[in-house]
């Protein structure tokens, strides 16, 4: 028995194509990404009850019932459309989730579809003459580019507090390239160097352009239900053994009282506490990097790495890498595969686990987990393959 | 292009005005007597209303900082490279206040290195911001 009221299982992934370049309509890409995850459960629209989407609310994806339309499904017991201060593209999934274990539905469909558009946030915008709220303590200093400038802060921070070196950070992106060679999927395959990592150009340093996601358009889905039921569908069941939220104090991505960290180790204590196995089971990681310095994070929040010791277990990126101890960013991640915005973590971990990753498989893979964002919107899942 | 001017309201206008004179204050709670920054309706460490704005000594250290070296605000394209940071107050561990540290070349401002409230006049307005000083 897990820790929800039912149990929760993901019964089917699926993805837009995802590109670099090139116009896109986001119903295009949601639709394709809906229609593949029902497809890969082998379910039909109409055995949809309940649909999540999270959005930043700018046009990057269409409402739920925009999607339910689409889909020709005739009602929903259950919808819900997530703005941007939740845990990236896993908040669907989460809400999903609870849902589903709460009986509220049945089968839900949960999507995350981004443009490049809307996920490129180092753009040059040209700001109101005026800054109320919040920004009158932010703007004024050219505090832009959503949290660009506070990744940029935390990465000059960590060394100073917990030691490492630059090319930790490194470790993250050359890694996500190693596994990206061979997703298909991915839009960046190409081998990276660290002398490449740490002369790219800088953003703010310390931050260089290659500790942040590459922005595309895509669309990613998945489709949960009853464990029981999906154990009559088309895939072998994947269980979500456990669910996590996490905020952390004063939570804030600038002012929060754990800059480092965030709320990642308040959400990797709960994760485990209710979970049925350990950070030592783990057998694939799927944490994300939309900037670097979050994933670094992540390991040591979830206890796969001890705080400040990421430098010296990551051992020269073949701990995290094809044949390492602990595979992390199977698909390449967001810096390699492409901005897909959280839940792409889910899905690849679900593929994992069922061992249908190809090239890139880890042998016997059991037990994963899935992380999404930091600072003050954390949320994190333990999957399991029945 | 100008910076973008910050605008006060009902609960930050104690901020700014205190910038007009040459100050800075924060929000202390008479309840706990913690500081909390940015100002809000209720002390984040302990809920209590009850807080009153107190003029502090401006010193404090770099908890963080960086280099933009991009402009992500169309008022800022003239000013890249600028240093931000977020200045630790003297006053509590955690109080934490984002400015641009002045007359500093362009590279992060080490962490823990001392710096006072300085402030920097745009015709009728003033913002808070911080200079390196000897510790």
């Amino acid at each position: 028995m897990s820790g929800l009221t039912r149990d929760v299982a993901v019964a089917g992934v699926g993805y837009s194509q995802i590109a670099r370049s090139g116009e896109f309509d986001v119903r295009n890409l949601t639709l394709a990404a809906c229609r593949g995850a029902l497809d890969d459960a082998g379910l039909a629209a109409n055995d949809v009850d309940g649909i999540v989407e999270y959005q930043f609310g700018q046009g990057d994806a269409p409402l739920a019932v925009g999607t339910q339309r689409m889909l020709g499904i005739a009602n929903l017991h259950m919808f819900n459309d997530i703005m941007g201060s939740a845990p990236s593209g896993l908040a669907s999934a989460m809400d999903g989730a609870m849902a589903v274990a709460s009986g509220a539905c049945e089968t839900v469909l949960v999507y995350r579809c981004i443009s490049r558009q809307a996920g490129h946030t180092g753009a040059i915008r040209s700001g109101p003459p005026e800054a109320p709220g919040p920004a009158q303590f932010t703007a004024p200093y050219g505090y832009g580019g959503g949290i660009i400038l506070a990744m940029a802060m935390r990465k000059q921070r960590r060394i100073a507090e917990l030691g490492g070196s630059y090319e930790d950070y490194g470790q993250i992106a050359l890694n996500a390239r190693r596994w990206a060679a061979m997703n298909d999927r991915a839009v960046l395959r190409g081998p990276l160097t660290m002398d490449d990592y740490l002369s790219s150009r800088p953003v703010a340093d310390p931050l260089l352009v290659l500790d942040c996601d590459y922005p595309v358009n895509g669309a990613c889905a998945a489709v949960l239900t009853t464990r029981e039921r999906a154990a009559d569908l088309r895939q072998p069941t994947v269980v979500i053994d456990s669910l996590a939220y996490g905020t952390g104090t004063e939570p804030d991505w600038l002012y929060g009282a754990d800059l480092l960290f965030g709320g990642t180790r308040y959400c990797s204590e709960r994760l485990w506490s209710r979970a049925s196995v350990g950070p030592d089971d783990v057998d694939v990681a799927e944490l994300y990097d939309g900037f670097t310095h979050i994933t670094i994070s992540w390991l040591e929040a979830l206890g796969l790495c001890g705080v400040g010791e990421f430098h010296d277990w990551v051992d020269d990126g073949r701990r995290i890498g094809p044949g390492g101890d602990l595979p992390l960013n199977t698909h390449g991640g967001q810096l390699a595969e492409g901005r897909m915005h959280g839940l792409a973590f889910l899905t690849e971990a679900v593929l994992q686990l069922r061992g249908q990753c190809g090239d890139r498989q880890v042998p016997g893979a059991e037990v994963a987990v899935v992380a999404n964002a930091h600072g003050p919107q954390c949320a994190a899942m333990v999957l399991l393959a029945e | 292009m100008s910076r973008p001017r910050p605008v006060p309201d009902e609960v930050t206008a104690f901020y700014w005005e205190a910038v007009g004179r040459g100050e800075l204050a924060v929000l202390r709670c008479e309840s706990c007597r913690r500081f909390h920054h940015p100002p809000d309706v209720a002390c984040p460490h302990c809920g209590a209303t009850d807080l009153r704005a107190e003029v502090v000594s401006g010193r404090g250290v770099v908890f963080a900082s960086t280099v933009a070296r991009q402009a992500f605000d169309a008022a800022f394209v003239d000013e890249v490279p600028y240093v931000l940071a977020l200045v630790e107050l003297d006053e509590q561990p955690g109080v934490r206040i984002l400015a641009n540290v002045l007359d500093v070349a362009p590279v992060p401002v080490a962490v823990g290195t001392p710096v006072q409230v300085a402030f920097e006049h745009h015709g009728d307005w003033s913002l808070p911001q911080f200079r390196v000083v000897s510790p």
